[in-house]
């Protein structure tokens, strides 16, 4: 007997039916051979029209299913598992994507309808050949890999070790706190770090499931989601760890204020950035709590925000985040310290929008700090003294201040490092430089690398609680595969005809996930299919065409072609 | 922990399915765990379902939200409890008890299959404002709020219906009458469970700041204002003007969005930035832009906040397609002939402009939920002094409550957006799993 295929052609409300008609595209489906039934409905992706395939499969006994909708990349789950569920292979499942490709992007509905029809003749003429696939899975390594110590690193490997799993934390720098240990007081509230650092750092240090390496690096990594091999190396020993899933928590880079010449940074001592304010006044810094510069406490303080940030004339075109709110905790310090001084903020627009901060931008204003929106086009020396000049966007006017401290609040970037640590872990990265998430609303510490996900600044600027909620979110993505022992493993993938095989290696050069190697004994190239990520690369790339790809065999695709010319 | 926690069912409660409870459900699920996880409205998908498109990649909102619904509701970790509130909680960690009240649909749901007959035939049929299209549209008593609903079930509004409310419906209810599969049953019952959970939860959202309160916006009193959700409704293909920018079938040319409505105002009691609105506005601008070229499209702003990642870019982008940004918050609105008239001072300018619209829309701010303060009482839980649930430290423990065992996902405890709100959810995840992992070693 031969396949007996279902067809079913999804309105998605209006976004297809008011452009194709779907009732003839039903009809032409009808009358396709082997086509056993076609439908047409509202919301097939709904419960009710899931529903009606799995009726059909049993009433019809239907042997494959067309599904015409939307991309594949939004309901091929669905589908798959709703033909599951009715017993049949999830992989004799073909979509026609008739919405993205067709409805959504022509406006003629007979020619929509027309293109429609020959999407789904091609979608049939694929389904015919179908084959049924096997799921396989893989065994999970109990244990996680965190590289990165500051507080997204610490508070990742936390949540792991607390879970029951093993984690190893791997921190470059000898000790354990990143950027965090360098800041006196966080906004809004004013609490020392010190105390609150030192906590979290005693509980990763004695906590019994994390293995802590400091001043060590991690330089390699293979293998992949549920079996990863990492190489760790410090200054005398190498060792190898194996962990089912990898927290990437590396953070940031401060912006290089030298790169705004104009400002005088490096040049003039009165010019520092806000990483060495905090220095300034922390009770553990240089100035012992007081602040001092050159010896003597200065009378007008002016803040330049968006220094390296919102500024496409030094490549960052993005917002830091965290600037407005750290330089009005800085101002406000001035303030508790110096109550006579003067101190002023530079500004674009304040972004205040954390909880709690607007209210603390307002309590900053309330002290007598003056925010002047404008930013400095040049600082220039005047005896002792800076002079700032700036144009004040809201008189409208150019200003001269005069000052004995400017602070630049200079922005986040990635980090100089962070494009090893992307080829090390076939990270792709935004725009920006940072590490990308796999999808910007709903998967934002999840990575296009299976087992491998984000915490804190490496994926973008953030403040504390934003770092620490992710990396939570880092740890509950990395625990999953952890506490389900086993991994799904992607069923569509390369295989390899050893008779036209001749270990070339071509193949192995393009595929990207190192999922190719040649038999040492045998001379053909064979292929790690938990590796594999069905990509096709290698089948393109084989002189022999040894290579086909399980689920696009080329018969599969002629047959879609076919149908289409 | 406590060995009398033995033999418990390692389960967690999630109240709220919107994004943030999807989420943190989702993530419990795939650990192991049961979840139980409560809905007060009829379907899951909360405030993003609503949305048309989202900032700043312009992802339809529905189309990645939906998938994401189908697996909750697949999910065989996951027992959905729709149309359901919680109203008592007992016992600490790893041993609450909670009371849940199951109101009743008046639709038997094993037997509605969703196919809207009920809805079509009801009586009231377009005459109740629609909670789910901000009264851009309207439904009947018997309704589906929207089609891709999760469960696809009906339910029949108690305080509308005529035959609940008056026991008479012409001989018998029109929906009775329509359904097919004998799903409608007035006879159901308010039900009420226990459920026994080792960890709980909270993602109950947020309110919209309620524009009346500031009048002199004029909103609700001129059509042509309406709020920023209400624009999503109207933008949204599946919305009620499948998508046409329209109000009473006239494409509006002059539009004005007015941000902080509600955010950042102490005359109103509420000081706090809304942390979403700069850049809605900003979206919805484009959206204008991309669908009424020629319109002329002003937002009037105090900061621009765009701090996420892509924001500044996108906000650059919007400034290039020809939306003007005026510093300055509107004094008032007045109508001139069919027109509004836009009072504001330019404080870049430094002088008075008023601005010509046939559209304006308020970047209306987020609030606590109306019901924040009961749910606080049931499961005294503090919160903080804009209302929101207050965290236990506001930097290194952003999720976790006061009370152990108790975590925060979503915007009841602060504003945020969306990969925020998911990340947070997720943080919550994995404080609860953490909880739950640790019950189980005594079993």
């Amino acid at each position: 007997m031969g396949p007996r295929i279902g067809v079913y052609v999804c309105h998605c409300g209006v976004n297809i039916a008011a452009t194709v008609d779907v009732e003839a595209v039903t009809r032409f489906a009808q009358g396709l051979p082997s086509v056993a039934i076609a439908r047409d409905y509202t919301y097939m992706c709904s419960d009710p029209g899931q529903a009606l395939i799995k009726e059909d499969i049993e009433k019809f006994g239907l042997t494959k299913v067309v599904v015409a909708s939307c991309s594949p990349m939004m309901h091929e789950p669905t589908f798959r598992g709703t033909i599951q569920e009715a017993g049949l292979n999830p992989y004799c499942l073909e979509m026609a994507n008739i919405r993205e490709q067709c409805s959504w992007v022509h406006g003629e509905k007979d020619k929509a309808t027309r293109k429609a029809i020959q999407l789904v003749a091609a979608a049939v003429g694929k389904a015919f050949l179908l084959e049924p696939l096997e799921e396989r899975r893989a065994d999970v390594t109990p244990a996680a890999l965190v590289i990165g110590g500051g507080i997204a690193g610490m508070q990742a490997a936390l949540d792991i070790a607390k879970a029951g799993f093993l984690v190893y934390l791997v921190e470059k720098e000898p000790r354990l706190g990143g950027h965090l240990a360098q800041l006196g007081k966080t906004f809004p509230n004013l609490e020392s770090v010190t105390p609150l650092l030192s906590k979290a750092i005693e509980e990763v240090e004695g906590h019994p499931n994390i293995d802590l390496l400091t001043s060590a690096e991690v330089v390699g990594v293979e293998g992949y989601i549920g079996n990863f091999k990492v190489k760790v190396t410090d200054r005398t020993t190498r060792r190898e760890l194996k962990v089912g899933t990898i927290v990437v928590a590396t953070g940031y880079d401060l912006f290089d204020a030298q790169l705004k010449p104009e400002y005088g940074y490096g040049v003039y001592e009165k010019v520092i950035t806000g990483l060495e304010f905090e220095r300034l006044v922390s009770s553990s810094g240089p100035g012992e709590g007081e602040i001092l510069v050159k010896g003597k406490e200065p009378q007008d303080v002016v803040f330049i925000q968006c220094v390296g940030s919102r500024d496409k004339s030094v490549g960052q075109e993005y917002c830091s985040r965290i600037c407005c709110m750290y330089t009005a905790k800085q101002a406000f310090l001035v303030k508790e310290m110096l109550p006579q001084a003067r101190v002023t903020v530079l500004y674009m627009d304040v972004r205040a929008y954390g909880k709690g901060f607007e209210e603390f931008y307002d309590q900053v204003r309330g002290e007598g700090v003056i925010y002047r929106r404008g930013n400095p086009s040049e600082i220039y020396k005047k005896g002792e003294r800076l002079v700032i000049r700036a144009e004040d966007t809201l008189l409208g006017e150019p200003i001269q201040l005069e000052a004995d401290l400017v602070v630049l609040a200079t922005g986040i970037t990635p980090r100089r490092d962070s494009l090893k640590i992307a080829n090390l872990l076939k990270l792709p990265r935004s725009a920006d430089g940072f590490f990308m998430e796999a999808h910007p609303k709903l998967r934002p510490v999840d990575t296009v690398m299976n087992g491998v996900y984000l915490a804190g600044c490496c994926q973008g600027p953030k403040d504390i609680p934003d770092t620490v909620a992710q990396a939570k979110a880092a740890a509950a993505s990395a625990m999953a595969p952890l506490c389900q022992g086993q991994v799904k493993v992607e069923a569509v993938t390369s295989i390899i005809d050893e008779e036209l095989c001749s270990g070339c290696g071509i193949c192995a050069e393009v595929c990207v996930y190192d999922a190719l190697s040649l038999h040492e004994r045998k001379g053909v190239m064979t292929i790690n299919e938990v590796l594999c990520k069905g990509c096709g690369a290698c089948a393109v790339a084989c002189p022999s065409k040894a290579i086909k790809l399980s689920h696009f065999t080329p018969t599969q695709i002629l047959a879609q072609v076919d149908a289409l010319v | 922990m406590e060995p009398r926690r033995k033999g418990l069912k390692p389960a967690a409660l999630v109240i709220g399915g919107g994004i943030a409870g999807m989420q943190a459900s989702l993530d419990i699920a795939n650990a192991g765990f049961l979840v139980y996880l409560i809905e007060r409205e009829p379907s899951i998908g909360g405030h993003m379902a609503q949305l048309d498109k989202t900032f700043p990649t312009l992802d339809c909102s529905s189309c990645i939200l939906t998938p994401k619904m189908v697996d909750v509701a697949r999910h065989p970790n996951i027992q959905l409890i729709s149309y359901a509130e919680v109203v008592g909680v007992d016992g600490g960690i790893g041993h609450f008890k909670v009371r849940v009240k199951q109101k009743p649909r008046y639709v038997d749901v094993d037997r509605c299959t969703g196919c809207g007959l009920c809805v079509e035939a009801c009586r009231l049929k377009g005459r109740i404002t629609s909670e789910f299209d901000v009264g851009v549209s309207k439904r009947g008593a018997a309704y589906i709020p929207f089609p891709q609903a999760v469960p696809l079930k009906a339910t029949i509004d108690p305080e509308r219906c005529v035959f609940i409310t008056r026991g008479v419906c012409g001989k018998i209810p029109a929906c009775k009458e329509a359904c097919a599969a004998e799903a409608i049953d007035f006879e159901q019952k308010e039900e009420m469970t226990e459920l026994e959970v080792r960890a709980i939860i909270v993602a109950t959202g947020f309110d919209l700041f309620d524009a009346h309160l500031k009048p002199e916006f004029g909103y609700g009193l001129y059509p042509n204002v309406i709020t920023g959700l209400q624009f999503e409704r109207l933008s949204s293909a599946s919305g009620p003007t499948r998508g046409k920018i329209t109000l009473n079938g006239q494409e509006p040319k002059k539009v004005v969005f007015i941000q902080c409505v509600g955010s950042r105002d102490k005359s109103v009691g509420v000081e706090y930035c809304s942390r979403v609105c700069c850049m809605y506005t900003a979206k919805q601008a484009h959206l204008v832009k991309e669908k009424i070229p020629d319109a002329e499209v002003t937002v009037l702003y105090i900061d621009v906040r765009a701090f996420g990642k892509g924001f500044e870019e996108f906000y650059d982008r919007v400034r290039g397609e020809g939306v003007v940004y005026r510093r300055g918050n509107p004094a008032e609105i007045y109508k001139k002939g069919e027109r509004l008239i836009v009072m504001v001072e330019d404080t870049l300018l430094g002088e008075s402009v008023q601005l010509e619209a046939d559209l304006v829309v308020l970047a209306t701010g987020i609030t606590p939920r109306g019901d924040a303060e009961n749910l606080a009482d049931l499961l005294r839980l503090p919160s903080s002094s804009d209302g929101f649930f207050q965290e236990a430290h506001p930097k290194l423990r952003p999720v976790d409550t006061e009370r152990e065992g108790v975590y925060l996902a979503g915007c009841c405890q602060g504003p945020k957006d969306i990969p925020d709100a998911v990340a947070q959810a997720k943080a919550a995840a994995s404080s609860a799993i953490i909880t739950l992992r640790n019950c189980m070693e005594v079993i």
